[in-house]
């Protein structure tokens, strides 16, 4: 029995919706039972939660530094107010307004966090960090000159005529857990979803994400809306909540403080979320009791943010990691004493695939130049369909470029490349994906924070039910669908790069040096399934690869790479017992 | 004329700006790091040693001023010097992302130390020098400014000639290159690292501590300088310092130029925002992937 085909835990999906009536249950007890003082602080704690959140989706998500979640929480006020007191709407929306008022802050909200996300699009966190920052700073002071549209006069009425006062203040209450509820439940799914995926995936390799199919663009910039949208919904829980703002309640150092803790809990976990609101209300309300100045709740954090960062962890992803490590030798201990070892499957060694002789891949006269070095010079070559094509060379010939080429990491390269027909030039690498061109990468672009399970789903853009993803793994021999990549070894992880991508059943995959940190018995199993590939995934692989001796038994054609040019191309016995490319990949004095 | 005059206002911040663009754009080459504390170390420096003052009293007004900005110097350094080895030990092969995300921690506990320690009341911060250095026409040219010019150009050109014509220049190279390979070499990464942070810091007090209180009237406000300082490095993509140095004149002589149309002053806070998204959009019109390959 593989690791593959071990049954796999059943998936819960009315478990979020459990705990989210549960929330709201405990939230109208919580509200209607405790003294009115805490209950108005634990409004606080929901809003801060509500913010980091969100903070979460940019920061702890998609990985990126964002300073002014509290300025999209002002704008977001201000928005809201503005309906309120300066328009007629009001009148029309009645006791709904609110609500109604609430999601046009929020998704106005969202379209300037997408203005400010734009110039962020192609650039790393750092430079977020400074626009975030900017935007902080400029709101801040903006804001302190403007004015809400309260102007410190009148005061926005609670929604569903909940009044003023310590009563109105437990509904509002529990208003505020309804909502926080319904937007926790709805990141939870969505980062469960597939664009969820891209934001994880985008945090740990742009070039990963978009050779996956998936465009870095659109995943940076909804991470990027969506954060804004919950700002805002959380400026306008903080209007409600305190029927009247000023520019105070919103501090750029308040920003900065949530993004600090955001990071110290990862607040892209719910349950973290709601701790991070705790430590960022109570922790000053504390110090208020011992008249300590409230400065010293952010210099703790400050502490805190250095610490996690210089451990490079966070208390939510390290609670996980130990519940995870509880569980793995509990059912190693069950799998033991049941005796179900995983057995080393044996397979009949399968024929290298001849293909259908139809061309699938058409590069013609392909130069790629990096100012004065060329790169490659003049490349032209196709690939059958339903072949194993061999690229090899000489370190520095060129191999790798050719990949980056042809997946369209390399827009400036001279030349034509098809696909079944079809042009290729001048479409994005995720365009490509989508055409149905994949390729692996030889550095480790598998990102660590998704089980292999949803890496799958992802690489595959949703197309692979549970039956097909499993049959993938179990095709590599790959670890179970719900094991986390983190602690998945590297060698076996560039393993479930390749079965994902195949079991993504492009046309034509590319393989950079896949096998490069397999065991030699390791490589005489991949090379054995690799051969059976190209008919059970109904994928052509052209594979680079240093190791002759896999290229020998895996591919029908090699073609010969040497300073950017094709030394030779053809049948592998021809190639390889060719003098030009034994001189070349040799040395002079060697033979094969 | 009023647009002249403006100019010339702006020509005290810019120059300010510039210099501190200048630093960041240092620590960005050499150490892999956006500093967002480069200025708070330095206003944390000036105005803790303005503390200092009831006890030297009795000395005269230049040996007060001498001992003032020497602890300002000292403390900026060594608080700068604590956080280049916080990264030095625990974020040595961390990217700059991570490394700049301390930086943004740091910048948190220092704004609410010196809210604590200091308040927001504006504070006895005498700049060193004062006045106008000369006119040009009516047009004022500050003391502080060309200070400030002077110090952005002799920081860049100082640290041209140590990086290019000196052996120590070669290790810092090497180190912000490949630090591991620089480490094999027996480089002593760590202390050259430091060093780097401790000279910035300190640079940083002896700006805060010549321009005292004419930037900015309290410590938060003069923290916050970091932002237009970081859109002058922008310019030069955190690695051109004449670029960078230029960068912070324009952002200073546009946030001028509006204080002649006092309608507009909203406007001016958002004029570095305005140039960084300018230029980064400009800057990365053509596709940039994460990694090279």
């Amino acid at each position: 029995m593989s690791l593959a085909s071990r049954p796999r835990p059943t998936t819960r999906p009315w478990l979020p919706l459990a705990f989210a009536l549960g929330a709201i249950a405990l939230g109208a007890i919580f509200g209607f039972g405790m003294p009115a003082y805490v209950v108005f602080v634990a409004t606080s704690v929901l809003v801060a939660m509500v913010s980091l959140l969100g903070l979460g989706i940019v920061t702890g998500t998609a990985g990126m530094i964002a300073l002014c979640q509290l300025s999209f929480a002002s704008i977001g006020a201000w928005i809201l107010e503005f309906l309120y007191l300066k328009t007629p709407l009001p009148t029309v929306f009645g006791a709904a307004s609110f609500l109604v008022f609430m999601l046009i802050a929020g998704l106005i909200t969202a379209v300037l966090g997408l203005v400010i996300g734009l110039p962020a699009l192609r650039l790393r966190g750092v430079n977020l960090a400074v626009i975030t920052l900017g935007v902080a700073a400029a709101v801040d002071t903006t804001v302190q000159q403007l004015g809400f549209p309260d102007q410190s006069f009148a005061h926005i009425p609670r929604p569903f005529g909940l009044t003023s006062d310590p009563t109105g203040d437990r509904g509002y209450f529990l208003f505020a857990v309804v909502v926080t509820v319904l937007i926790a439940l709805a990141i939870n799914a969505l980062q469960g979803s597939r664009i969820g995926a891209a934001w994880k995936s985008v945090a740990f390799s742009e070039r990963g994400t978009a050779s996956a199919g998936t465009s870095v663009r659109t995943a940076k910039l909804s991470a990027f809306a969506l954060s804004a949208f919950v700002g805002g919904i959380a400026g306008c829980l903080i209007v409600g909540q305190i029927t009247q703002v000023n520019y105070l309640t919103f501090t750029p150092i308040n920003s900065l403080g949530l993004y600090v803790l955001s990071i110290v809990v990862g607040s892209q976990l719910i349950d973290m979320a709601l701790f991070g609101g705790i430590l960022f209300v109570v922790i000053p309300e504390i110090l208020k009791q011992f008249r300590v100045p409230l400065e010293w709740s952010s210099v703790a954090f400050g502490v805190l943010g250095i610490q996690a960062l210089t451990s490079n962890s966070n208390l939510g992803t390290g609670v996980r990691a130990a519940l995870f490590r509880r569980r793995r030798l509990r059912e190693a201990a069950r799998v033991e004493a049941a005796g179900d070892v995983a057995a080393v499957e044996t397979v009949a060694e399968a024929p290298i695939p001849t293909g259908t002789g139809r061309p699938l891949l058409v590069v013609e006269h392909l130069t790629v130049e990096f100012g004065a070095v060329k790169a490659l010079t003049d490349v032209s070559l196709v690939v059958e369909e339903g072949t194993i094509l061999g690229l090899i060379g000489p370190n520095g010939a060129g191999k790798s470029t050719f990949v980056d080429a042809i997946g369209g990491f390399l827009p400036q390269h001279t030349g034509t490349a098809s696909l079944d027909g079809e042009p290729l030039d001048g479409l994005a690498p995720h365009q490509r994906a989508r055409a149905g061109l994949r390729r692996t990468f030889q550095q480790d672009r598998v990102p660590p924070s998704m089980t292999v399970g949803a890496y799958l789903r992802f690489v595959t853009r949703g197309k692979a039910d549970p039956d097909a993803i499993a049959d993938a793994l179990h095709f590599f021999g790959c670890p179970d669908a719900s094991i986390p990549l983190s602690v998945v070894d590297v060698g076996t992880r560039r393993l479930v790069e390749v079965a994902a991508n195949l079991a993504a059943r492009p046309k034509l995959l590319l393989l950079d040096e896949p096998a490069a940190g397999l065991s030699h018995d390791e490589h005489l199993a991949f090379a054995n399934r690799l051969r059976r590939a190209p008919e059970h995934f109904g994928t052509t692989i052209l594979i680079i690869e240093h190791d002759l001796d896999l290229v020998r038994s895996v591919c029908s054609r090699i073609t010969v790479l040497n300073f950017g040019e094709v030394l030779a191309t053809g049948d592998r016995t021809a190639v390889l017992s060719d003098p030009k490319v034994v001189s070349a990949y040799m040395g002079e004095t060697e033979m094969l | 004329m009023n647009i002249i005059i403006a100019l010339a206002v702006g020509f005290s911040s810019g120059a300010l700006y510039a210099l501190i663009g200048v630093g960041l754009t240092l620590m960005s080459v050499l150490t892999r790091v956006i500093n967002f504390s480069l200025v708070a170390v330095g206003v944390f420096g000036a105005y803790l040693s303005i503390r200092s003052a009831p006890l030297i009293q009795s000395a005269p007004l230049e040996v007060q001023t001498a001992v003032t900005v020497v602890i300002a110097v000292v403390v900026a350094a060594v608080v700068s010097g604590i956080l280049g080895w916080i990264e030095a030990t625990w974020l040595s092969e961390a990217t700059t992302t991570a490394r700049s995300a301390v930086t943004v921690a740091s910048l948190l506990m220092l704004i609410s130390l010196s809210f604590i320690l200091f308040g927001s009341q504006p504070q006895p911060l005498r700049p060193l020098l004062v006045g106008p250095a000369f006119l040009v026409g009516e047009v004022a040219i500050t003391k502080v400014g060309i200070a400030m010019l002077v110090a952005a150009i002799i920081v860049g050109v100082l640290t041209w000639i140590i990086v290019r014509h000196t052996p120590i220049g070669v290790r810092l190279r090497a180190v912000s290159d490949r630090q591991t390979a620089a480490e094999l070499l027996g480089v002593n990464v760590k202390a050259l690292q430091v060093s780097v942070w401790m000279v910035m810091g300190g640079v940083m007090g002896l700006c805060v501590s010549i321009i005292g209180n004419t930037a900015a009237a309290d410590a938060t406000s003069m923290i916050t300088l970091v932002i237009p300082g970081t859109a002058a490095a922008l310019v030069g993509a955190f690695k051109n310092i004449p670029l960078t140095i230029v960068g912070g004149l324009v952002v200073g002589a546009l946030q001028g130029a509006l204080t002649a149309f006092p309608s507009t002053t909203q406007l001016r806070d958002w004029i570095p925002i305005l140039v960084i998204v300018l230029f980064l959009l400009w800057n990365q019109r053509k596709e940039v992937w994460d990694v090279a390959r």
